[in-house]
């Protein structure tokens, strides 16, 4: 491994740029949870709330990684840092990854009120933690693939969104397949499953365990991310 | 250093970037490269500089070709690009510091060595400060900081000057001198005729993207005849053909171009033709020759003149 990978510069500056921007960190914390809370204390049906908050969550994560990226690009600062002789793929690695640690301490606020609105048992963590931090990371790397094609940060935000929306739909977060369809077979790979799920069994009141096969999808994105070479495109 | 034999860039637009350039410099030597706005000066560094593709075969680094370790290559590249692109809320060490972690460079290693740069070039006061407070030309400043922090075997900076004050023009013409003494080869494109003249080992000319003259300065100022230049613009828009034993004149729609050695003493002698073959004078222009003269020597063409039309629109 190379040393300039090895020391995570752009994980660093990231996240310092994140503390300096107090205003920012502030929102990124106050909307999810002001979108959250009505629904969360509302007596919204389960399938509805859970709906609501996986679509919100997922979003967040594909434009939290998407639209830096693109304005980075824009700027000619990924130019700058390529120039150095980093490799592109650890580069948008490290700003992936930084920006989905990001993205899930914003949400934890968000979580912690929809666990005390509903009155769900902690014992529903140990199945929500690692599925939101899996979609996050699915969610940012969608958003990455999203950089990779698109043109300016409004085709980023569209494409991002198109993206995150069809897996959702793959996800069964709108709707349940109908068993032994296609559209049942893809659910079973679709990132955002277990996210709903969670959201599902929080809403619902039931209790769960996680699949062993919940890191499936980002271990899939990640694969794709790296036979694509989507990164040299960015 | 850096070889390329026959390198040539096309737009995807098909415009002709830059065609069959070939051209070499080894350590310690401070290439100049100079031609009129799209004349492919910046494209010819972004080649160097591995930023863009070139065709195989055509360009080698270091010795080594660039398509088979591009990475490792730039890692002993100092680039300077024309734009000052920073992160803007982080402060100027903070970003230098980054880069050189970047080049992969052990935080702590560099420390003394940003000290002294951020020194030279007058930044040490702000060096704590977010760079979205800088001013265009700390900007500029920090980006040299950025590119020499790794002390790079290759220095490629696109207009150096550009936004810098006097002092600040100083200090970086001292800061070139002492890493080209210290074995880096600088690449720089610019037409700042003083730079150049002071910095410059060689001189490339570029002109349509293709390499019209390349030398030392006192090689190309041998072109031409005289140590005075006189521009005289006319009233008429037309090329007055007129021919005087000590001028070397080169004639221009609107505008005579001489070339002497007498200084100011020739002077008379010119106007005097000029009013007798029955043009009407609207200003005279008398300088030493510089680079731009031989420039326009050579080519018909006037780099100043492109300046101020970039400039006006």
């Amino acid at each position: 491994m190379e040393n300039g990978l090895m020391t995570l510069p752009i994980w660093k500056s990231d996240w310092i740029i994140a503390k300096r921007r107090k205003r920012l960190l502030a929102l990124n914390i106050l909307i999810p949870l002001m979108l959250v809370a009505p629904i969360s204390i509302s007596t919204a049906p389960p399938a509805h709330a859970a709906a609501v908050f996986t679509v919100l969550f997922v979003i967040f994560g594909t434009f939290g990684s998407s639209i830096p990226i693109i304005r980075d690009s824009e700027s000619g600062l990924f130019k700058r840092y390529t120039l150095t002789g980093i490799h592109p793929g650890g580069l948008v690695l490290q700003r992936l990854f930084a920006s989905a640690t990001l993205d899930i301490l914003e949400l934890t606020p968000s979580i912690v009120f929809i666990f005390l609105s509903r009155g769900s048992p902690l014992v529903q963590m140990t199945s929500m933690i690692p599925a939101l931090i899996v979609a996050i990371i699915t969610a940012n790397l969608i958003g990455a693939w999203a950089a990779a094609v698109a043109r300016s940060i409004a085709e980023g935000a569209l494409f991002s969104s198109v993206l995150a929306l069809l897996l959702l739909h793959f996800s069964g977060t709108f709707r349940s397949p109908s068993p032994k369809t296609w559209g049942a077979t893809i659910e079973r790979w679709a990132p955002f499953r277990h996210l709903h799920e969670s959201f599902l069994e929080i809403t619902s009141g039931s209790v769960a365990t996680l699949p062993s096969d919940f890191l499936l999808p980002v271990i899939v994105l990640c694969t794709g991310l790296c036979i694509t070479g989507a990164w040299k495109k960015i | 250093m850096f070889q390329a034999r026959g390198l040539s860039y096309t737009y995807p637009s098909s415009r002709i970037g830059i065609h069959n350039v070939t051209l070499e410099a080894g350590p310690g030597e401070r290439i100049v490269v100079m031609g009129p706005n799209g004349s492919g000066k910046s494209t010819f560094l972004e080649l160097v500089a591995t930023a863009i593709p070139s065709q195989p075969e055509t360009l080698s680094l270091f010795g080594e070709s660039k398509r088979t370790a591009t990475r490792a290559l730039r890692k002993r590249i100092g680039v300077v690009q024309d734009q000052p692109v920073h992160i803007e809320t982080l402060t100027g060490l903070e970003n230098a510091r980054l880069f050189s972690e970047l080049y992969g460079i052990s935080p702590g290693e560099t420390d003394n060595t940003l000290v002294d740069l951020f020194a030279a070039l007058g930044l040490e006061e702000v060096q704590n400060i977010p760079v979205s407070e800088y001013s265009y030309g700390m900007k500029r400043k920090l980006l040299l900081v950025e590119a020499l922090v790794h002390k790079p075997e290759l220095l490629i900076v696109d207009e150096p000057t550009l936004g810098l004050d006097p002092p600040s023009q100083a200090a970086l013409l001292t800061i070139l001198e002492n890493y080209s003494r210290n074995g880096t080869c600088i690449l720089i494109a610019t037409n700042d005729m003083i730079l150049a003249q002071h910095l410059a080992t060689r001189i490339v000319f570029l002109c349509e993207g293709e390499m019209i003259a390349q030398g030392s300065t006192d090689d190309l100022f041998a072109k031409i005849s005289g140590n005075t230049r006189i521009d005289i613009k006319l009233k008429e828009k037309i090329v007055a053909d007129l021919t005087l034993d000590e001028f070397a004149i080169t004639a221009m729609p609107g505008r005579i171009l001489a070339e002497s050695n007498s200084g100011m003493n020739s002077l008379p002698r010119l106007i005097e033709a000029v009013l007798n073959s029955g043009f009407n004078i609207a200003q005279i222009d008398v300088r030493e020759t510089d680079l731009g003269d031989v420039f326009t020597y050579l080519t018909g063409l006037d780099i100043r003149d492109n300046n101020e039309w970039k400039m006006d629109s």
